[in-house]
């Protein structure tokens, strides 16, 4: 393990609060899609760094995307930095998405939690996507032109009907399942939409549903203890750690309601 | 003649610098990026009898310079860290100090049996967990209690014993020469201030456990007088604690009387801060010529 010193190269405002950050990576790193980046904040009264899942990265350039929304302090700081910012981070954290077994993806996530999947291209090149968006309304959809261009399907619900299916994404989603079949599903997003995940899939369906956890964390790297879930291993409840052992979990292990 | 070795308590440490329990887990995450064996000792993750789950998430908040968190001594229990960790743990070199917990003094008495036949070091006994009901706390606040814990400690081990202190007491010098009287080898502090921390737009305390232990850099001014204090009221050696992030933060706690440090918070703002605080501390001495040691309670207070 290495703490990388990174460089930012671009941070946009890609929608309301919600921005977009591409850094040079000095060194060789190895990332893929679910796994996450821990970032220093400039020096200061913030003792701890800032969790962010890899939303993209370009091995020619050498750089990662990551895609946030500011909602404290940190997230604010961040915001307001310039190109050629220079902060430190620890690269390609957590376990991530192992999909090497399968073709056919079904992705679902909603709000943040579509951050996770534009790298899951560059990690899994012949996977066949199928990619279920849900947003609360128009102005917080991001990622739909590069995610639909690389996705076999792409459907975009939102809660108030202002863009795409009007509803849930897990509703559009339970409709399409069956034609589609996928081999497994993926999700990341906010905890009441993977309620809704287990409880329309986990029982009715075999595959594999895989979920990536959000969790306040301290060190990142599993020493400290902080960003526990509860998972069932051998039938028995465990802290597992979101940092180390996940954030990508089997969505029937995980006990939601913690 | 330059020098950074330590002796303490009987044991030679390589350098003053260990990290604090809670911080650093068994030291393997770590050592993936830099050969701990470079640290003067590792205090582990506080080990309890049983495995202990610990508190409901969220445990972590942040606060100005600080953190504050609620883990809850979640740990595999003591039967797994001597057989999976223990072993490996020695052969990096560092020397290990056992963090131990209990929540009556049966525990405490087990679990120092339990490790008093091993190769660990020396006994770090926490008294003071702020984040378990049961986490010893009744034991670390009055002297009275401070002192029969320790005694029964002692009466059960040949390595060294050194007690934890907390800095949630009326008298933080009452309770090292409570040590003392317990027989007792030294005393560490501070452990985490009691704190919260609030969110006001949902109107909830951001731990799940509502309370939780403040630790960072924002507590080093507490630290460093409580080192002080206890240094001139009790004759007992001390390991000094409390938002260590670099070399200098190390000099100033050993002018107060510590002779060894721990680094805690500052392990997870930077995974190199243990290491670069020994290496610092390396050139301070060299390109100084001085002996470590000789900055020991040697504060100038007029």
């Amino acid at each position: 393990m290495k703490d990388y010193n990174i460089k930012i190269v671009d941070n946009k405002k890609i929608a309301n609060k919600i921005f977009m950050m591409e850094f040079e990576v000095f060194g060789e790193f190895s990332v893929k899609v679910g796994q996450f980046v821990n970032i220093s904040l400039p020096e200061g009264k913030h003792l701890l760094r800032r969790p962010f899942c890899v939303a993209n990265f370009d091995k020619e350039k050498n750089t990662i995307t990551i895609i946030y929304q500011v909602v404290g302090e940190g997230t604010e700081i961040l915001s307001k930095l310039e190109k050629g910012t220079e902060l430190k981070a620890l690269v390609g954290l957590g376990n991530g998405f192992d999909l090497t077994k399968y073709k056919k993806v079904m992705i679902i996530a909603g709000g943040m939690g579509v951050a996770v999947f534009p790298s899951i291209f560059k990690s899994y090149p012949n996977i066949e996507a199928y990619t279920f968006f849900g947003f609360n309304s128009k102005e917080q959809v991001i990622m739909e032109d590069y995610m639909r261009e690389n996705s076999k399907e792409m459907y975009i619900a939102t809660a108030d009907g202002s863009y795409g299916y009007k509803g849930f994404v897990t509703d559009i989603a339970k409709a399409e399942i069956d034609r589609i079949n996928p081999d497994v599903i993926v999700a990341c997003g906010p905890e009441p939409m993977f309620k809704a995940v287990k409880k329309i899939f986990a029982t009715d369906y075999n595959m594999p549903i895989l979920i990536s956890m959000e969790r306040r964390m301290g060190c990142g790297i599993g020493a400290c203890l902080v960003c526990n879930c509860k998972v069932k291993v051998d039938g028995k409840d465990e802290y597992l750690r979101a940092c180390k052992d996940g954030p990508v979990f089997e969505a029937r292990e995980v006990d939601l309601d913690e | 003649m330059s020098n950074l070795k330590v002796n303490f308590l009987g044991k030679t440490f390589s350098n003053p610098v260990l990290t604090a329990s809670g911080t650093f887990g068994f030291g393997r995450e770590f050592n993936e990026f830099y050969d701990i064996g470079v640290l003067g000792g590792v205090c582990t993750k506080g080990l309890t009898i049983k495995k202990r789950l610990g508190n409901k998430s969220p445990r972590i908040a942040e606060t100005s310079s600080g953190i504050i968190n609620s883990v809850g001594l979640q740990n595999p229990g003591v039967e797994a860290f001597i057989k999976n960790d223990l072993d490996w743990l020695k052969s990096t070199g560092t020397c290990v100090v056992a963090n131990i917990a209990g929540s009556t003094l049966e525990d405490y008495i087990a679990i120092t049996e339990r490790l008093d036949s091993t190769s660990v070091d020396m006994l770090e006994v926490n008294i003071s967990c702020p984040n378990v009901k049961e986490g010893g706390m009744a034991f670390g606040v009055e002297p009275k209690n401070v002192e029969n814990v320790t005694r029964a400690i002692r009466e059960h081990t040949s390595k060294p014993v050194i007690m934890k202190l907390s800095p949630n007491v009326a008298n933080i010098v009452d309770n090292a020469k409570a040590v003392e009287f317990g027989g007792g080898d030294a005393v560490s502090l501070i452990n985490t201030l009691g704190g919260m921390a609030v969110n006001w737009k949902t109107r909830r305390p951001i731990l799940n456990n509502v309370f939780g232990g403040l630790s960072g850099e924002c507590v080093k001014p507490v630290a460093l007088k409580m080192v002080w204090q206890v240094h001139n009221g009790c004759s007992l050696p001390i390991i000094g604690i409390g938002g260590i992030t670099k070399y200098t933060d190390v000099l100033e706690f050993m002018l107060c009387g510590a002779s060894l440090v721990e680094v805690g918070t500052a392990n997870f703002t930077d995974p190199y801060a243990s290491y670069n605080i020994v290496k610092d501390l390396e050139k301070f001495v060299a390109e100084n010529d001085v002996d470590i040691n000789d900055y020991v309670g040697k504060l100038i207070v007029d």
